[in-house]
């Protein structure tokens, strides 16, 4: 271990964050690799750790014996400070050596508000922020995962994106990077070679032109590139790649267990959602396969805990055949099963038997809107009754806490639908204690979590005005003044940090400059509220002239060229359209085994979707 | 069912992995090592692993006694040998042995300090260690409210050593250690810091042993 780092390593909060040598970390000799790529989250070792995107990319590449991936997280603060005082650049945790020196340096964009991490970290490395003044072939930087459904904002930090599921395409890429850094190309040559990857958008190769009102008037290719570039997908998750191994983290990370993802896309067309439209179409892995992983997994990890992930866990085709086979075993192992993402109508009374085998926590349900004028609206297809219905299951299992997920500001919503949340929520009170099988001698404790909406490119709500800041202020307080009991209580999100992300999400590439500036001026972790620097992020739109308001709060015409008009993510803007016209008469679609509602994402996977 | 005692040394970059997240990597490295261990008998059953002494964060050993306990009759040796298999980098189980000593008798402990020479000298060293007015602030509890609680240390230093290496300086110490009372290097380098007016870090710690009250090694 370098001394330098070893004499600051003291001075710093969790330094296992920055040590390396977690079991099942890879290491490799450097001489005997051609590629040495930097897996970077731009957020905590905490978070980043628990991603299991990154476990299985990292796993993928490192499968390759011409390539050594590393992980790379972003730095708390107080190890930046010792850092950047003791001239130590960012390096990566299994070898040590500082990125810049890397292939390729691969972001994952999860959340909007990342982004100045992404800068801090290029920065800590000693490279420039923007791509244009990155001349040499290496370091690559690209950038994967859902925000570059419109990665416009960040455009000019990145060489390329690769849009959609990584396992195949990233390896593409790799190969390429391979045949032009032996052949000496510039880095201008490789990108016009990769723009021609299926799923791989080289944003220095569109030109953008806008309209006098602002609005994006033309995107144009050139040298090549496609008119559209086209997210890639794994078609069959049953013999695609999946780790056998995980690194297995010294401290305590977010989620500390093994996960196992058993489906991907979802049936259910939520029009505020955007996983449900950008992960289609949905493909099942099936149960054995999921099984035996799982099993090595944990005999390779130790862990004592498996988490069942999925958009929505209960829609999964095999289910109890699943939790049987896991049960058959985990139980004996004292392994503990969670299956987050419960949807509250099918929601069995044999599937929370199962679940309450090993332990017990408090169940969380997503009802979304209060009124089911509201809930029609948003294709949130539960009814009050299910709701009460399944609760009083939980109740009758031994729960007695839950917590209910609800949206403020969705488009079309009255001061009804505000109180409605309130409604609802005492319902679920007295449905527990007129349930005769509750839990004895415990009261009951309802929590409400009422986030912001925020409209998302490739959901039916792309075209809406988020609600202004002052809006949303006032739809809390009414819901706080409403509340009708005092089992129930409630939590809001931070506004502006909501305001924030309706104006990265729908943003374009004059952002960039919005970014960098806001970045000058001390914002990063702007996803944790204590570091959220909202004043600076204000003054960054005014001294740049942008107005933040133009992408959050404004409505588009169906007409409008978006910012992300170039990528195509398997859902036709004609079918997006259809179900915004069919929202403002609350009218609502029946999910995907019902009928098909004709979203086209199924032609990413020759016409085949596992509904 | 048996109680063995394992004696673990730590070494390496996983001296920054905290006490609290050594039990976590315990439990998982005996999972992956197939061993039979005793799980407590609560609404939350857990396997039965006890470090009898924290660790100071930073400070490697020579060898850490962790108490666990067996169902059935896997042998201390296989044990050992299926642990160390499984063991992240920086640990390793130095050996298995019936306990005989209780946690409570362990009195003190010996430590292996590295100092450089960039830092400060051998003599400014033995002095301040020698000076009998050593003091550092450690903080402790009054009533139920945390305060930082003034530690005479000097005569807390049971006994010191002092050799020089190349550019380092090696100081063998015995301080207080266990269950009443404790005093770690990081402590007597702050007192020293004090003493001489200027910061003293460490390079590297070591503990090299635990002791008993009459200074017999910790079985």
């Amino acid at each position: 271990m370098d001394r330098k780092l070893e004499r600051i390593l003291p001075l710093v909060q969790k330094p296992a964050r920055y040590t390396g040598g977690e079991l099942n970390s890879v290491i490799k000799n450097k001489d005997e690799v051609d590629i040495r790529f930097a897996f970077c989250f731009p957020d905590s070792y905490e978070i980043g750790m628990s991603h299991l995107g990154m476990k299985i990319l990292y796993s993928a590449a490192n499968a390759r014996e011409d390539t050594w991936c590393e992980r790379v997280f972003a730095p708390w603060d107080d190890m930046e400070e010792q850092m950047r005082k003791n001239g130590i650049l960012l390096y990566a945790l299994e070898s040590g050596d500082p990125i810049k020196d890397f292939d390729i340096l691969g972001f994952t964009l999860q959340y909007e508000l990342c982004y100045t991490n992404v800068l801090n970290m290029l920065d800590l490395a000693g490279l420039p922020v923007k791509a244009k003044d990155r001349k040499a072939l290496s370091p690559i930087v690209m950038g994967g995962g859902p925000c570059v459904c419109n990665p416009e904002p960040v455009a000019e930090f990145f060489d390329l994106f690769s849009l959609g599921e990584g396992e195949e395409v990233n390896s593409e890429i790799m190969d390429l990077y391979k045949e032009h850094k032996k052949r000496g190309s510039t880095k201008e040559e490789f990108l016009i070679d990769a723009a021609k990857i299926e799923g791989v958008y080289v944003p220095s190769l569109y030109d953008i032109t806008y309209n006098p009102d602002g609005t994006v008037k033309a995107i144009t290719p050139k040298n090549g590139a496609p008119e559209k570039v086209t997210k890639r997908i794994i078609k069959d998750l049953d013999n695609v790649f999946y780790p056998d191994n995980f690194v297995v983290p010294f401290i305590d990370v977010v989620h500390d267990r093994v996960t196992h993802e058993i489906f991907r896309g979802c049936i259910r067309g939520c029009r505020f959602c955007q996983a449900g439209f950008i992960y289609r179409p949905i493909r099942e892995k099936s149960p054995d396969v999921i099984n035996e992983q799982c099993k090595t997994l944990c005999k390779n990890t130790g862990y004592d805990e498996i988490s069942l992930c999925s958009l929505s866990s209960s829609d999964y085709t095999g289910i109890e055949e699943l939790l049987e086979k896991l049960l058959d075993w985990t139980e004996k192992e004292k392994v503990n099963i969670a299956l987050p993402s419960l949807r509250v109508d099918n929601f069995s009374d044999s599937l929370v038997k199962k679940l309450t085998g090993v332990r017990r926590s408090g169940l969380t349900f997503a009802p979304e809107a209060g009124t089911q004028r509201m809930r029609d609206v948003i294709n949130k297809n539960v009814t009050e009754s299910e709701l009460l219905e399944t609760a009083g299951i939980a109740f009758s299992n031994g729960y007695s806490a839950v917590k209910l997920y609800f949206m403020l500001g969705l488009p079309t919503e009255t001061p009804e639908d505000v109180e409605g949340i309130g409604i609802l929520a005492k319902k679920v009170v007295d449905e527990f204690y007129m349930n005769p099988d509750r839990p004895k001698g415990k009261g009951v404790t309802v929590g409400i979590s009422a986030s912001s909406f925020v409209p998302k490119p490739f959901t039916p709500f792309q075209w809406e005005a988020q609600a202004t800041p002052d809006e949303l202020k006032e739809k809390q307080e009414h819901l706080k003044n409403t509340l009708p009991s005092k089992k129930i209580n409630v939590s809001f999100h931070n506004i502006p940090t909501s305001f924030l992300e309706g104006v990265f999400a729908r943003g374009d590439r004059r952002l960039s400059s919005v970014i960098e500036k806001a970045w000058q001026k001390g914002c990063k972790f702007d996803g944790w509220g204590d570091k959220f620097l909202y004043e600076n992020w204000l003054e960054s739109f005014r001294e740049c002239s942008v107005s933040p308001e133009f992408y959050a709060n404004r409505k588009r015409d169906y007409s409008e060229v978006l910012p992300w008009e170039h990528l195509d993510f398997g859902v036709s803007k004609a079918f997006l359209e259809k179900e915004s016209r069919k929202s403002y008469n609350a009218e609502t679609t029946p999910h995907c085994r019902v009928k098909c509602a004709g979203c086209s994402a199924n032609k990413l996977n020759g016409g085949k979707c596992d509904v | 069912m048996y109680e063995l005692r394992l004696y673990i040394s730590k070494k390496g970059r996983i001296k920054f992995v905290s006490h609290l997240d050594m039990f976590r990597l315990m439990q998982r490295a005996v999972r992956r090592a197939d061993i039979p261990l005793w799980y407590t008998e609560g609404f939350n059953p857990h396997p039965y692993i006890s470090f009898l002494l924290a660790l100071s964060l930073g400070v490697e050993s020579e060898g850490e006694p962790v108490d666990i306990r067996i169902v059935g009759d896997m042998s201390p040796d296989e044990i050992k040998e299926r642990l160390n298999k499984c063991m992240p980098e920086g640990l390793y189980v130095e050996s298995a042995v019936k306990p005989y000593d209780k946690s409570g008798d362990i009195a003190f402990a010996s430590y292996t300090v590295t100092y450089s020479k960039d830092d400060v000298s051998e003599s400014e060293l033995f002095n301040s260690l020698s000076s009998g007015v050593l003091t550092c602030e450690k903080s402790g509890k009054q009533g139920k409210k945390k305060v930082m609680k003034q530690v005479n240390v000097s005569e807390n230093i049971k006994s010191f050593t002092l050799s020089g290496e190349g550019e380092d300086i090696l100081l063998d110490v015995v301080l207080p250690a266990g269950s009443t009372f404790n005093l770690n290097p990081l402590q007597l380098s702050q007192a020293v810091s004090g003493y001489l007016g200027k910061e003293v870090v460490p390079v590297r710690m070591i503990r090299t042993a635990l002791l008993t009250g009459d200074m017999t090694k910790f079985v």
